[in-house]
């Protein structure tokens, strides 16, 4: 439906017309000037007609798709300048340069410590730099070729459309379905509970249309309500297009292939474990007995109860007390960061050596997800990261 | 270099005109977490619990917060008491709260022991509580109030308003008297031990605490004549 500028063909296309509306123009120009005091020959009428075929707002599309596509153009090919120019600083071949590279080269070149990503240095090919345009909504004679153009974002009323004329449709195939004394199976029933909505900005890029606030909040509750109908399942491709899975797939846990030992046991190691300020090394080994060696000492290395109950929790969790053998290295960081570290050492080793069950039931318990909470800094003017000093107006 | 230098700079001065190329991240006010992260589901039988009842489905798809440091599956690991141990605890010593609830533990068994070798006959000696995290939960269960007081303002005047509170809350106001009971001692005595006595005299619905809340109970009763305050 949306197309893209971007596309090699058509802005070619939009330029021959240009070029060929272009002469045109000059020529009946030319001629009105050399005829103005004679007579006006048929042929001119005809041109100047043609001239008002064209519409002013395509007039102008086009224009703006040509400073657009020149603008490109030239983007382009300094992208590729400059791509030659980094493969050679970096001492490669620039023919086999690929993105990546590029990526690499700017990050050892300019090495930025800014927080967000999105604040470093970078260079990406221009198409995905730039937003993508919209094509020409409309023909040459400035008729719309969408019928709710005039809405001014005939895409998103579009969806918004679709979405009613499901409604409609399910609640017919509901009432035929109540005339059959039908009840909808529960086990089709739409399992919305691993995705969310699309955010604004998403929807907005997939739309290539702004989107107000209260346009999004119309779409989010258009799509709940077809959501909510018994038998939702029926729209499930269409419903499924604007929702996005929680989990992303580079979430998915791919379990480390475990090594053989030179006592011919298996083992898997895990490397910088962390919590807090600590960071640590858990080796697992299986067979084992239960031993636990932390820094070279057992597990009385922690004074507290609790540092000791959090070490053990992953195996007992797994039932794995006395089958697998642990040995780790930790340092920095105080008796709970440190002990915090190794839990989720042993928790992301011991997944080679247990069911895919278990594997998810310690994903449910959160013993697989890396806690990145670290102490808040303390802020100036005030007594510590939240609190303020006590203040008096008089 | 020079040139190249002015390529970058020209691809930088690009790339902060445009939208974010990055997909968006929901922010969830300061927590590091997204917001549909949930939290962890960490005891065994909860787990099973689901299973059973086919919820478990549910949660297959969506990410879990990781469990917090005090939360574990052991047996020996019991939610309300720790929330207790984290009511007694001051200044974040939490390895010192710990080892008071141990004592306290310890304190409520002698002191139930003594009772039971006291008794003479069969059917009192069955009256006696000897598990001691039954005669805990016992305790906070007897020492929770119903209602609570809240001052309104109407016309001037302050009135003390009886409301009725959430379960969480009537805990919560429960844990901190019975704390507070327990600090409540001669110097001599330490204070696990003042707070088994107070855990056992509230699961025998008598002592300080309950006498607190009964106290409470009263004046909300006698404030009754103020509870439309609550709405007008």
């Amino acid at each position: 439906m949306i197309r893209k500028i971007n596309l090699l063909l058509e802005p070619l296309k939009y330029l021959k017309i240009q070029q060929n509306f272009e002469a045109r123009l000059i020529s009946t120009t030319v001629n009105l000037f050399n005829e103005s005091t004679a007579e006006r020959p048929a042929t001119s009428v005809a041109n100047i007609k043609s001239k008002n075929t064209l519409n002013k707002a395509m007039k102008s599309y086009l224009e703006r798709a040509q400073q657009h596509d020149e603008f490109m153009k030239t983007e382009k090919h300094q992208f590729e300048i400059g791509k030659r120019h980094l493969a050679n600083m970096m001492g490669e071949n620039p023919e086999t340069f690929t993105q990546d590279d590029i990526d690499n080269a700017i990050e050892y070149l300019f090495p930025s410590g800014l927080y967000d990503k999105r604040a470093r240095p970078l260079m990406k090919p221009p198409e995905e730099v730039f937003p993508q345009r919209k094509a020409a909504e409309f023909d040459e004679t400035g008729r719309p070729y969408h019928f709710l153009f005039y809405t001014g974002r005939p895409n998103l009323y579009q969806v918004l459309h679709d979405t009613v004329e499901k409604i409609n449709e399910l609640n017919n195939f509901e009432d035929t379905m109540i005339r059959k004394n039908l009840q909808p199976d529960p086990n089709l029933a739409l399992e919305l509970s691993g995705s969310q909505w699309l955010d604004k900005n998403t929807l907005e890029q997939k739309l290539v249309e702004p989107v107000s606030d209260g346009e999004y909040s119309n779409f989010l509750k258009a799509m709940d309500r077809l959501c909510s109908l018994p038998y939702s399942h029926k729209a499930k491709d269409f419903i499924m297009e604007y929702r996005k899975p929680l989990m992303s797939n580079s979430e998915a846990f791919d379990v480390i292939k475990p090594q053989i030992g030179p006592d011919g046991r298996q083992f898997v190691t895990t490397y910088e474990c962390r919590r807090k300020r600590a960071i640590g090394n858990v080796t697992i080994r299986f067979p084992g007995t239960g031993k636990i060696s932390i820094n070279g000492q057992d597990i009385n290395y922690f004074k507290g109860i609790q540092q000791r109950e959090q070490l053990l929790f992953p195996l007992i969790f797994t039932n794995m007390q006395r089958k697998v053998d642990i040995e780790a290295e930790v340092q920095d960081g105080g008796e709970s960061g440190q002990a915090g570290a190794i839990r989720y050492g042993i928790a992301w080793g011991l997944r080679s050596f247990i069911d895919q069950e278990y594997i998810e039931n310690m994903r449910l318990a959160g013993l697989l997800t890396p806690d990145f909470r670290i102490r808040e800094r303390k802020k100036p003017g005030q007594k510590g990261a939240r609190k303020k000093f006590t203040w008096k107006k008089r | 270099m020079c040139a190249t230098k002015v390529l970058f700079s020209r691809c930088f001065a690009v790339s902060k005109l445009n939208t974010p190329i990055l997909s968006y991240i929901q922010q969830n006010s300061m927590s590091v977490y997204p917001n549909y992260y949930i939290e962890p589901i960490y005891r065994k039988e909860t787990q099973q619990e689901l299973v059973k009842t086919g919820e478990i489905s549910k949660y297959s798809h969506i990410p879990t917060k990781a469990t917090l440091n005090g939360q574990t599956c052991s047996d020996s690991y019991d939610p309300v008491i720790a929330l207790f141990t984290n009511y007694v605890m001051r200044q974040g010593l939490k390895a010192l709260a710990r080892e008071q609830m141990d004592k306290c533990f310890e304190n409520i068994k002698r002191l139930q022991l003594e009772k039971y070798h006291k008794c003479t006959t069969e059917e009192e000696k069955l009256k006696i509580e000897l598990d001691p995290k039954k005669v805990f939960h016992e305790a906070i269960n007897n020492s929770k109030p119903l209602l609570q007081l809240t001052g309104v303002k109407r016309g001037g005047v302050r009135y003390q308003v009886p409301m009725p509170i959430t379960d969480r809350r009537s805990e919560f106001i429960a844990m901190n008297w019975l704390v507070d009971a327990g600090k409540e001692k001669d110097r001599k005595v330490r204070f696990a031990m003042q707070l088994a006595r107070e855990l056992v005299d509230a699961s025998n619905n008598t002592g300080k605490v309950v006498k607190r809340k009964q106290d409470l109970h009263r004046q909300c009763e006698a404030n009754k004549a103020f509870a439309h305050y609550r709405w007008s």
